[in-house]
């Protein structure tokens, strides 16, 4: 960097402290004093206040819109890619492809690794979980808004932020390593699962406790006035990216576990 | 409930994870995987088809060279009979030249014998003739015949050989 474009940078960045630090003074009488931080984060973990209407059938949870929403999302992906893209698919791939080859490939291997007998549909299902929880995550950077039924506004969250969508994550994985019992080891299979009853609730549980973590944090980042200035960037996407990655890998790779230990026929 | 965990709404999401699942399997999942499978069992069998011909190929490689042992044993082999062959057919060559020179020197022995035999014989006979010519000489030239063939006579070997017994 010559000494021209090094002033040029320490200008700039001197311009845009400065904008931050204005944006404080001029903003630091108004700390968001009208509703208490209690209450948001109250709000982010139970969304009791913010009800969105379902289809004129009843009111949900911003998150039922947000999981159908990423559904729609990936439900057009995946039929643009179907009809555009895998036709075209060529022994020596290129770099979409070799994209999609490595999502499928990571899944499918985790899926192979740990239930070497049955995997098929193992690593069908690892990929739609691991795919869910990444695009479901990151699709709370979106920030996409839907009208409230109080006549306001709220921005989408992740779809598993919510309680409901853990839990159903988790009570369908169990489902998936149930099936996988039946079919490996019928009755002893089931019996194996049933053991392991607490897997439902502590697979929901840290699958909305960690996404609600990242949730909480950012939230009260964003209610103080004075840290609402480019850390939220930061702070956001980082624990956005950071979540969206790490849940998608712990509950793949735990339902993989625990699907290859029931259906591995005991001697 | 507590938590506002919502019976219907958990079987909304249960519902939708139901259906994404539907979708990712039958859109992407399958046709990714039947590709790289289709493409994992086209290269095992292309490796198979490589192994397949390198085996073949170890397996001529091999006959190759046991046939060419076999061939450079049965050169040899047939080298060292037709030296020994050579040879024998020499020891008899030499063998018959042997003979032969022995023959040619036996005959040119008996030849020079006889000639030696009828060169002595002739060089007798004509000594003798030159004998008789110059004893008839000398006695027609100095006198009585008669004396002088009995003085002959006397002196000769074969008479004194009667004499003595």
């Amino acid at each position: 960097m010559d000494k021209k474009k090094r002033t040029r940078f320490i200008i700039i960045i001197c311009c845009i402290l400065a904008v931050i630090l204005a944006g404080i003074i001029a903003t630091g009488g108004h700390s968001g004093e009208e509703e208490p931080v209690k209450m948001v984060m109250k709000d982010a973990v139970l969304h009791e206040s913010a009800r969105i209407n379902f289809l004129g059938i009843m009111t949900v949870n911003p998150a039922v819109i947000s999981a159908y929403t990423v559904t729609a999302i990936i439900f057009v992906f995946a039929l643009i890619v179907r009809i555009f893209v895998i036709p075209k698919f060529t022994k020596i791939p290129g770099k979409f492809q070799l994209l999609l080859e490595q999502a499928v490939g990571i899944f499918d291997g985790l899926a192979t690794s740990n239930s070497p007998q049955r995997h098929k549909f193992l690593g069908a299902y690892v990929f739609t979980a691991g795919t869910y929880i990444f695009v479901g995550t990151m699709f709370e950077l979106i920030g996409a808004m839907a009208p409230t039924v109080s006549g306001g506004s709220v921005a989408l969250p992740a779809p598993l932020a919510d309680i409901n969508g853990a839990i159903s994550m988790g009570v369908f994985s169990y489902c998936v390593i149930l099936s996988g019992g039946i079919a490996g080891n019928r009755i002893k299979g089931v019996l194996n699962t049933l053991k392991d009853f607490s897997l439902p609730i502590s697979m929901s549980f840290r699958l909305f406790g960690a996404l609600l973590s990242g949730a909480l944090v950012t939230e009260l980042v964003y209610y103080y006035i004075t840290t609402s200035f480019v850390i939220p960037v930061f702070v956001a996407v980082m624990f956005t990216m950071l979540h969206a990655l790490i849940q998608a890998y712990v509950l793949t790779m735990l339902t993989a576990l625990f699907y290859g230990e029931v259906c591995t026929k005991e001697e | 409930m507590p938590l506002n965990i919502d019976p219907q709404q958990i079987l909304l999401h249960l519902f939708n994870l139901i259906l994404l699942f539907g979708i990712l399997y039958i859109l992407l999942y399958k046709p990714v995987r039947d590709f790289m499978e289709k493409r994992e069992e086209e290269y095992r069998k292309r490796e198979q088809d490589t192994k397949d011909a390198l085996s073949d190929a170890e397996k001529l490689k091999e006959q190759y060279e046991s046939k060419l042992i076999e061939a450079e044993r049965e050169t040899a082999d047939e080298r060292a009979k037709m030296s020994a062959d050579v040879e024998a057919e020499r020891e008899k060559i030499i063998g018959d030249a042997h003979e032969r020179a022995d023959k040619i020197v036996e005959d040119a022995r008996d030849k020079a014998q006889k000639e030696h035999d009828r060169l002595i014989a002739r060089a007798q006979g004509e000594i003798a003739e030159y004998v008789s010519k110059a004893a008839e000489k000398i006695v027609m030239r100095e006198g009585d015949l008669e004396d002088d063939f009995d003085t002959f006579f006397e002196s000769s070997p074969v008479k004194k050989d009667t004499d003595n017994g």
